[in-house]
């Protein structure tokens, strides 16, 4: 059993929060221009492009409008050649983390509106899962989504998310006059709480 | 386990079989069916997407399974693309052999149907009722 990694969601959509343990297809950082402080601690993108061949950065992308107009243009013509795309895809190298969070934000949303209108009442989705791994939904009354991605053979982890919900996430950044929580500019990550929730994962007995 | 319904979709993402099989899910017009199954078809490529672990030159599989509170969906892509909605209660179990039993039905019934046009929406009087012998046996 492995925990893959935790976002935050805030009522406005955007990621407040991310983490993650045991990737082995690392999430990138994001472009400077779609830069947001204060949701993770990824490295900053090399500002030279020198190690990689130009366009390289946009021809994973599904979205395009981050992009400047050359790179856009770049990334249309790659996609015309569509087995070198997909020999990139198949590499082991993850999206740029504002695209990844996006995708994330979408696929919830998608299903929790399915789910909705299938059953003709507001309830809730709860999880899905794939081959390679399985996401949890946790969603507070105001709105918080907690979402978390497992091995896709564990049980249901929402009381997890709970517990990161009443516990580290109330009284490190509810509770933190610091935090400027539903800012929009920024996220709500600082040091206590990245390390209450690191503690608390690691303690419990699917973490490995 | 009660099944609520089976939908088929086809490879390009169209609805081409929706049947419920009880009543605790509301019926929903044929309409907002095909909208959610275009949905899920496209959930499907994006789950595949979000893969933390993916092993490089091993393809990565999207959506196999949802669940809500009280039901969920099970998702079967056969190798031609074609794929198989289950909606079920929870909790579930055999699964994977009333799918296998599904695909075998779809095979012989439709598939071999000379009269059938691929991608097309399945008008099986055959499919239908052997279907409902099956799902009738399961939700008994």
């Amino acid at each position: 059993m492995t925990i893959y990694s935790l976002y935050i969601f805030d009522r406005h959509c955007e990621c407040v929060y991310y983490q993650d343990w045991h990737r082995t297809r690392p999430v990138r950082a994001p472009p400077q221009t779609s830069f947001k402080p204060g949701v993770h601690r990824l490295p900053p993108p090399p500002s030279t492009t020198s190690s990689q061949p130009n366009g390289n950065v946009n021809r994973e992308s599904i979205f395009s409008e981050n992009a400047a107009a050359a790179a856009n243009r770049n990334s249309l013509v790659s996609n015309g050649t569509s087995t070198s795309q997909s020999q990139k895809l198949s590499l082991p190298k993850g999206l740029p983390f504002d695209e990844e969070a996006k995708l994330v934000y979408g696929v919830i949303l998608s299903l929790r509106n399915m789910v909705k209108k299938l059953s003709g009442r507001d309830e809730a989705f709860t999880s899905y899962s794939t081959s390679s791994y399985k996401l949890h939904l946790f969603e507070t009354p105001t709105n918080y989504k907690f979402i978390l991605l497992s091995d896709p053979s564990s049980d249901s982890l929402r009381f997890v998310l709970r517990q990161l919900y009443v516990g580290p996430f109330l009284e490190y950044v509810i509770r933190n006059p610091l935090v400027k929580v539903d800012s929009r500019e920024e996220g709500v990550d600082n040091d206590q709480f990245r390390a209450a929730v690191d503690r608390h994962m690691k303690g419990l007995s699917m973490f490995n | 386990m009660t099944i609520h319904g089976l939908w088929v979709i086809s490879k390009a993402g169209g609805l081409v079989f929706s049947r419920s099989y009880s009543d605790i899910l509301p019926p929903q017009p044929v309409n907002t069916i095909l909208t959610l199954a275009g949905i899920l078809h496209g959930i499907h490529a994006i789950t595949a997407k979000l893969t933390p672990t993916p092993i490089p030159g091993v393809p990565v599989g999207g959506l196999e399974s949802f669940e809500a509170e009280g039901w969920g969906g099970k998702v079967f892509l056969t190798p031609t693309g074609t794929k198989f909605v289950l909606l079920h209660s929870i909790p579930q179990t055999g699964l994977d052999d009333l799918m296998k039993r599904i695909y075998e039905i779809y095979s012989d019934a439709v598939m071999k149907n000379p009269f059938h046009t691929p991608e097309m929406p399945i008008n099986s009087s055959l499919f239908e009722t052997k279907l409902q012998t099956l799902m009738s046996g399961v939700n008994a």
